[in-house]
């Protein structure tokens, strides 16, 4: 045993895919422990919010101790995220449009720029030639110039439940800054959130393992029925082979996708829970290890040591498990790891056809997929909703290929280096 | 041999020069800059052009709705959505009632002429009241009983009897004056000649693809297939007449590619291949923001367009618990709304702090309605858990067998939120109605069949609806000339109940005698101070009875415009006098807005 671990270890392709399943795995186990919130919380009110840490505006709004830091290029960079260059030339042609001269108007004199165009700029007017969008462009740029170039802090005021008016908290000076550590609300979001407002990286992590549950159960029943047909078929042969077989070819020439869906839709969706979902996976999965497994035990039954343990008035069940099992159980095995990838995949695929578990109860890879192309992410530019999910699929199948092949090397003599 | 596969090469060869010739002629290239892309309209081949009927599945040229689609057939009057009133198309000047408001009489405009050129006259519009009674077609049923006739007085003036009850006076008057501006005026002489071709069977009359029809507005179809139907303009089109437009509308084609789904339809919008989008483009805003595209709606902001429609969740008022009111306030009061809104409708939706909840739409007009600070104390702003609670704590209704889950009367609340599958918006909202269940110690959980599972269960309204079924979304009425009290009606009149096939309204059952009489009288009454003291007491029913909830404003139709070929859409103070509504350029008074699109670069 030891032996035969250390030649498989000893495989680079397993190790590469051992090590990544493992990884996946540890994650799935250990991060709920440090993230606790249930996976399909809402957390944002809005879709899509991009990656990144969330600093609560109001815990950091001068009521948490404020600093003062003085670093270079602070105002530029303020700026800078209000007025681009390309706002700089559009403020330009607009006011060209309303009749100033090109030459008198400097974009990079940003104090110069805004003189002009307060005094110009008209919210209301929509020169000949623009169209609504320009306009609305305009607006909203113009209502951003605000206070720009203001020197002066920002003042904190609450109202006053006795006299009704604003009372003066504190000024907000633009040399001010919060060390985030000391706000008291703070949330890192470090793939954003999705379509529901929930937390794509917490649900990617909890939908990974239900969809490696998934693939668990759906790989060990496809590969149990293959295995057990395949065994009595191949070693019995006769009427019963006829009778696996004829199922098992009516089966192959249905192609199991098709089956799935029709079994699927015909379930319905207030019956479709994941296991559930698993299971039809594994049945109509078994097709291929039957076929391979009955093609493995013909080439065993007449061996010697079959024949021997047949003459000694073993039963048919001892036989296979003892005497046929183990020299197959490599390809069983082997075989059983692609049926956990493909069930995955087959589930993703499902569920991206609307026809996976209800959205409700539990995430899932398939699922996270569907409703972020429902809620048209990819063409949106909103990659933090499919591709980390899509990744998380390839890496599982690319995993398992990985040890199943490196397997292969070890247990196949004929690939043996 | 070798000829046979000179045969198949061959062969091969016709193949491909059939496929790559056969779009080339379909498309006929359009010219870019005198078509008009719209999206969101058109799902699946046109298959008729008969206004007769309603299954043409063409959605551009033939929709008799409240806000009619006049490209091609063209009503009396046209209705506008932002002011609520109605303005002449083929009527001349404004109509009329008589004194007891049973007869509405309106004049032709003289220069109104049907596509082969003959004049349009009153004994069209009469003849077409008399086609749809006599073959019984969807608008003759929908108005039987309220319409007792439609009488040619002269050549150019038209008279709409209205059915009387017992007491003499109009059976309802709404929906006599909504006729003129919902319903298409068709050729009488076209008309025989269709009956002729029927044999005076109504099946056939109303199966009739009608390709051969003469119609009397701006367009009229050019080609359409499996992909895409595109209108020609008419250059004779008579509206410009000084009587009407004064002008022809701008775009020469109106074309709809047929997409597959409304993230294909997003695309198209996105790469300048759609100028009028009136689908659901989930974050619109990042469109101009993010995107920096030529893209804007009619609002600049949120919620980005005008709602007139209001996504509500029925209770089936037959389900275990669902029949005690304070079960249903509950459940609506701990919803949390703004989530639904942020999410389910990116925004696009008015929020309900600004219009707080009621029967009406967020249209000024309807909003003047009723008396907001009458029934203020009722309303309430969502994520109210606590509230939720103590209301049922109050009730006696509470976790008696300690599993987390409230009881009543020994039986546990255990519903199931549904709706259709596919319906992206309403499915995120349905998520959020089950999340607050959990929060209340209700449990619900969601479904979503498919839709034609789905509408022959709500719409069967004559036995209790079966299980899974008892929290459900389903529509209401949009801005029309019969709102909101049709809209009213439909959420609360117990009329529909006991319907075979009820695709009205009030799906959950309800029954309040009290609301029906107020429903029944309103048509009649005219004076305007009543009408808001009756419609503030129906709110009062609605807040108070809670038979089912607004999950969200949603607008009469989505409209979102790509400006890099066209420009001049309607939005939001763009000066027009009526306003011209964003309603597609092709609906009730939005075609205003045909005529005054102009070219980005001309």
């Amino acid at each position: 045993m030891r032996y035969m671990l250390g030649q498989i270890f000893g495989s680079g392709r397993f190790r590469i895919g051992f090590s990544i399943f493992t990884f996946i795995l540890l994650t799935v186990l250990i991060y709920p422990l440090f993230v606790t919130d249930p996976p399909l919380k809402t957390v944002s009110r809005g879709t899509f919010l991009s990656p990144g840490i969330y600093v609560n505006v109001y815990d950091s709004m001068g009521f948490s101790p404020l600093y003062t830091l003085l670093l270079d290029g602070d105002v530029e960079r303020r700026i800078a995220s209000k007025l681009s260059e390309d706002d700089r030339t559009a403020m330009q042609e607009w006011l060209v449009k309303a009749g100033l001269s090109e030459d008198a108007i400097d974009t990079q004199d940003t104090a110069a720029l805004l003189d002009l165009w307060n005094a110009n700029f008209d919210p209301g007017i929509r020169l000949p030639g623009m169209t609504n969008a320009d306009r609305n462009y305009y607006i909203r740029l113009n209502a951003g110039l605000q206070g720009l170039l203001a020197t002066e802090g920002a003042i904190v005021a609450l109202p006053n439940p006795e006299t009704g008016t604003l009372d003066e908290q504190s000024v907000i000076d633009q040399t001010n800054y919060v060390n985030i550590n000391e706000v008291p609300n703070t949330r890192l979001l470090p793939l954003g959130t999705d379509n529901f407002g929930r937390d794509v990286l917490t649900q990617l992590v909890a939908a990974t393992g239900v969809s490696l549950t998934i693939g668990l159960v759906a790989g060990t029943v496809a590969t149990l029925i293959g295995l057990i047909l395949g065994l009595f078929s191949g070693f019995l042969g006769g009427m019963i082979d006829d009778v696996i077989m004829f199922i098992t070819n009516l089966f192959t020439v249905i192609p199991s996708f098709v089956l799935l869906i029709l079994i699927s839709f015909s379930i319905g969706q207030e019956s479709r829970g994941a296991l559930t979902i698993a299971v039809v996976i594994g049945l109509t999965s078994w097709v291929w290890t039957t076929r391979a497994v009955r093609a493995q035990v013909i080439s065993l039954r007449n061996r010697d040591h079959v024949n021997l343990s047949r003459l000694s008035g073993h039963s048919t069940v001892y036989i296979l498990m003892a005497d046929i099992l183990p020299y197959i159980a490599s390809y069983v095995v082997m075989a059983f790891i692609l049926q956990i990838s493909s069930g995955i995949l087959a589930e993703a695929g499902l569920s991206i056809l609307g026809l996976g578990p209800r959205t409700t109860e539990v995430p899932t890879l398939g699922l996270m997929m569907q409703w972020s192309m429902i809620y048209q992410a990819p063409y949106l530019g909103k990659w933090w909703a499919y591709f980390p999910v899509i990744l998380v699929i390839a890496l599982i199948t690319f995993s398992m290929t990985l040890m199943n092949t490196g397997l292969d090397r070890v247990f196949n003599p004929t690939l043996r280096d | 041999m070798k000829f046979s596969r000179f045969a198949v090469v061959g062969l091969l060869l016709v193949l491909l020069m059939a496929i790559s010739v056969a779009p080339v002629v379909a498309q006929e290239t359009l010219p870019r800059n005198e078509t008009l892309y719209f999206n969101g309209q058109q799902w699946g081949p046109v298959t008729g052009w008969n206004p007769y009927s309603n299954s043409n599945n063409n959605a551009m040229a033939i929709a008799q709705q409240d806000n009619a689609r006049v490209i091609m057939f063209e009503t009396p009057y046209l209705y506008n959505m932002l002011d609520g009133q109605v303005y002449p198309l083929l009527a001349d000047g404004p109509y009329s009632w008589n004194e007891d408001r049973t007869e509405l009489t309106f004049k032709l405009k003289p220069a109104a002429r049907w596509s082969d050129d003959t004049p349009l006259t009153a004994h069209d519009v009469a003849y077409t009241w008399a086609t749809h009674v006599k073959y019984n077609t969807p608008t003759g049923a929908g108005n039987i009983d309220y319409i007792a006739d439609v009488v040619a007085v002269d050549d150019y003036t038209v008279t709409v009897k209205a059915k009387l009850n017992d007491e003499g006076a109009a059976v309802n008057p709404l929906i006599v004056q909504a006729y003129v501006s919902t319903n298409y005026v068709i050729q009488k002489a076209w008309t025989e000649t269709l009956e002729a071709r029927a044999n005076g069977d109504a099946v056939a009359l109303l199966a009739d693809t009608a390709e051969d029809v003469v119609y009397s507005g701006p367009y009229h179809g050019y080609f359409w297939d499996d992909s895409k139907v595109i209108y020609i303009r008419d250059d004779n089109y008579w509206g410009q007449d000084a009587s009407m437009w004064g002008k022809l509308p701008v775009p020469k084609y109106l074309a709809h590619n047929i997409f597959t789904d409304n993230a294909a339809g997003t695309l198209a919008l996105q790469s300048g291949e759609v100028d009028v989008s009136q689908q659901f483009n989930s974050n619109v805003q990042d469109l101009w923001l993010v995107e920096g595209l030529p893209i804007s709606t009619y609002l600049p902001d949120a919620p980005y367009g005008i709602g007139a429609s209001l996504p509500t969740a029925f209770f089936n008022l037959n389900a275990h618990g669902l029949d005690n009111v304070a079960v249903r306030k509950a459940i609506a009061i701990a919803v949390d709304y703004p989530t639904i809104i942020a999410n389910a409708m990116t925004n696009q939706s008015a929020t309900f702090d600004q219009v707080p909840r009621s029967l009406m739409n967020p249209t000024p007009g309807e909003q003047a309605m009723y008396d907001r600070a009458a029934v203020a104390d009722l309303q309430w702003a969502g994520n109210d858990i606590e509230g939720a609670k103590a209301l049922l704590d109050e009730a006696g209704i509470v976790d008696t067998d300690g599993d987390g889950w409230r009881e009543l009367d020994g039986q546990p609340l255990r519903y199931v939120a549904t709706c259709p599958n596919g319906w992206s918006d309403w499915q995120a909202a349905i998520e959020v109605v089950a999340a607050a269940g959990a929060q209340i110690g209700i449990d619900i959980t969601t479904n979503y069949p498919e839709w034609s599972v789905y509408q022959t269960v709500v719409t069967k309204s004559d036995e209790p609806l079966p299980e899974g079924y008892e929290i459900f979304m389903m529509w209401s009425d949009g801005a029309g000339p019969t709102q909101p009290w049709s809209r009213v009606r439909k959420l609360l009149s117990s009329e529909f109940n006991g319907m075979a096939s009820n695709w009205n309204g009030n799906w959950g059952g309800y029954a309040n005698p009290e609301a029906d009489a107020l429903i029944q009288a309103i048509p009649t009454i005219t004076d305007e101070a009543q009408l808001k003291e009756m419609y503030t007491e129906l709110v009062r029913i609605y807040l108070t009875d809670v038979p089912s909830f607004t999950l969200m404003y949603r607008p009469q139709s989505f409209h979102t415009v790509n400006e890099s070929v066209w420009t001049n859409f309607p939005y939001d103070g763009d000066g027009t006098n009526p306003p011209v509504p964003p309603l597609d350029m092709t609906d009730g008074w939005a075609i205003a807005g045909l005529y005054n699109l102009e070219l980005v670069n001309p």
